[in-house]
């Protein structure tokens, strides 16, 4: 198979006037061969760009991209050996689906009983078997995106490119075809990139994840490292669901002495949340004393005073519930601290009133902090 | 539906409207028919009744094959109808390709010019055309014609098949050029088979519309010795010639050689205007 490095890379739109629009903003990203990598980012961010950059389906405008050690920048698609999934399958409508996948072999030449192995064995592979002589327009999305993915597969190709191609797909088949996307990628072994709007599909299908926002990498890493371990602010609010609580303030040396920094929260209407960090998070702070900064804490980390097994006072504040949302497994709480709102998972057999104020603690060892200007965590 | 199987008034009447039009379009359509099989002296005596059985008579069009040289004839509109709308067919769908896949900075101005042509009478044309013809030494000829025809279709053909290529979804075009075509073989291979609907109207609309063009066909081939005449011109002719020998049975027949194939096309190929023929490439 096959390592993908993208270097610099840059991608401008021109325009008939003025001097263009810039969409990717020189990246770097090397995808390791059988890596299964997903660009995430909201719309707008390159990451499509990106992929059909890689996919020669658009022009590089500056930088290099290589597949397997050679610069592909000057390659036709054709010659890069990859193939793509679309978001709408762009399965061709007056071809069956046999026709369909064989397409891509038989314009290659390849020998007719070799098409026919391939085909079978692909569409064994994806439970196509029953459907080989039918149109396209005779079969399900599901169905459809499975002979989309059959097409890509009976090529044997260098890397794989999904672009978004779930996003046509009901939410029960969206789950179930993530996961034999997954086990395919187990299967084959090959290098695929897929890119994604949906952190919950990035989370749960990547080797690695590659996090764009505006044209720019804001990280790549393993998905439980983003999570544990975001760089900014970005990342932190958007992987996660629901995501990361961010409470600006800042940090001042604690009354009670000592290296211990304490957190105030930003507030003119009412009295300031204001808590101490343990030693851990006072010394990546140490810098940033009287200094605007954003406090970071997932859901999962705040508990409710009541319930939390051993509460610590230094890092508990008093909020108000707003909206108390029942999930099943766990009741999502909306707070609010009068200026900022922020959710707690708690469990399921805890009851609040709305209105009521409680008590919570937050478990400080997994929170973080960021410089509120440049969004980034401090370490 | 709710109304499904139930007689009103209301539907009645709609009906018998019908059944009075279908009658009113067809019976001349079907005397015609009918009469070309009668005896010139069974016209005249008994106009409206069918043709006995044992009196069919099909000299009427025997004669108009051979005296009135429809022979030839229909073999001038085999040849022209039949190359010219090819040549519409594959010009204007190449020309409606590139100019909806590819934006360049003449394409607008090309489009509007192909656009402009659908407006422009062409009897306006007609002067210079002729004389432009002379001058090629293509007047009485089959060439001439099938040149005149084809650029006359090609502005509705690019028009109709701009806006069918316009509508395909762009990643047919990128899956099948990361499936390895060219970008010729994208278009014979995915795009062209894809606008087959509009390849089929247009077929339909320049078929009919060049087999009995009258107009064209008799500035530039009605001169001569008549040898690259077309059909329209040769039923005129039979109607000049027929108006004082009185021979009912040859016009009649040369009538339904002309109306037949355009029947004929008309029935075969309105089944393959099959609308929603790209349902299935992508997410309906």
């Amino acid at each position: 198979m096959a390592t993908v490095v993208i270097s610099n890379l840059e991608k401008v739109y021109t325009e008939s006037k003025g001097p263009g629009v810039k969409v990717v903003h020189g990246i770097d990203l090397e995808i390791k061969d059988r890596e299964f990598m997903v660009l995430v980012g909201p719309s707008g961010c390159g990451k499509s760009t990106t992929l059909r950059m890689v996919a020669g389906l658009e022009e590089i405008s500056s930088g290099t991209i290589s597949i397997d050690g050679t610069v592909v920048n000057n390659v036709l698609p054709k010659d890069r050996d990859i193939a793509m999934v679309f978001q709408n399958y762009a399965l061709y409508p007056h071809m069956s689906v046999y026709e369909n996948m064989a397409f891509g072999l038989k314009l290659r030449k390849f020998p007719k009983a070799e098409i026919d192995a391939r085909v079978r064995e692909a569409s064994a592979m994806l439970g196509l078997d029953a459907y080989l002589d039918r149109k396209p327009k005779a079969l399900s999305g599901g169905q459809r995106q499975r002979v989309a993915v059959g097409r890509a597969i009976v090529r044997k190709p260098k890397v794989f490119l999904f672009d978004e191609p779930l996003s046509n797909l009901d939410a029960k088949m969206r789950v179930s075809t993530r996961t034999e996307i997954s086990k395919l990628h187990a299967r084959l072994g090959a290098t695929m990139i897929y890119v994604t709007h949906d952190q919950v599909e990035a989370m749960t299908m990547g080797d690695r994840i590659c996090v764009m926002k505006d044209g720019r990498i804001m990280q790549v890493a393993t998905p439980l490292e983003l999570y544990n371990k975001p760089e900014n602010v970005f990342v932190a609010g958007f992987i996660g669901s629901p995501p990361m609580n961010f409470l600006k303030g800042c940090l001042q040396k604690s009354s009670a002495g000592g290296a211990l920094l304490e957190f105030i929260e930003t507030n003119d209407k009412a009295a300031p949340v204001r808590f101490m960090l343990d030693a851990a998070l006072s010394a990546k702070g140490a810098s940033h004393v009287g200094r605007d900064i954003i406090f970071g804490i997932r859901p999962e980390d705040v508990q409710d005073t009541g319930t939390s097994t051993a509460p610590n006072p230094a890092h508990t504040i008093e909020v108000k519930v707003e909206v108390s949302e029942p999930m099943g497994a766990e009741t999502l709480l909306y707070l609010t601290t009068g200026v900022t709102n922020f959710i707690a998972r708690v469990r399921p057999t805890d009851r609040f009133e709305v209105g009521q104020s409680v008590k919570v603690t937050f478990k400080i060892e997994s929170a973080h902090l960021f410089d509120a200007a440049t969004e980034q965590v401090l370490k | 539906m709710k109304t499904r199987g139930r007689f009103t008034i209301s539907s009645g009447l709609m009906g018998a409207a019908l059944c009075g039009y279908l009658v009113w379009v067809l019976f001349p359509m079907v005397w015609v028919a009918y009469s070309s099989f009668k005896a010139d002296a069974a016209i005249r005596t008994e106009p409206l009744s069918p043709p006995r059985w044992a009196e069919i008579d099909g000299a009427g069009y025997v004669r108009a094959w051979h005296e009135a040289r429809f022979g030839d004839y229909v073999l001038n509109s085999v040849l022209v109808t039949g190359i010219s709308v090819a040549l519409i067919l594959v010009l204007g769908s190449m020309a409606a390709y590139a100019l909806s896949r590819f934006h360049h900075r003449l394409g607008r101005l090309v489009y509007t010019l192909f656009l402009a042509g659908l407006t422009m009478p062409a009897q306006l044309a007609m002067v210079p055309l002729f004389f432009e013809l002379r001058a090629l030494g293509l007047l009485d000829s089959r060439p001439g014609l099938i040149l005149v025809y084809s650029a006359n279709g090609l502005p509705f053909a690019v028009f109709i098949l701009a806006g069918f290529f316009r509508s395909l979804p762009r990643s047919l075009y990128e899956a099948a050029i990361i499936d390895g075509c060219s970008e010729a073989g994208a278009f014979w291979r995915v795009m062209l088979p894809l606008a087959r609907p509009g390849l089929i109207t247009v077929a339909i609309f320049q078929f009919i519309g060049i087999w009995k063009e009258y107009f064209f066909a008799f500035m530039i081939v009605g001169g001569g010795d008549g040898g690259a005449r077309t059909l329209p011109l040769g039923l005129a002719n039979l109607a000049i010639t027929a108006q004082y020998r009185g021979d009912y049975g040859m016009l009649f027949a040369g009538l339904v050689m002309v109306t037949l194939p355009i029947l004929v096309v008309y029935l075969f190929l309105q089944r393959q205007l099959v609308s929603g023929i790209t349902a299935g490439a992508v997410k309906g």
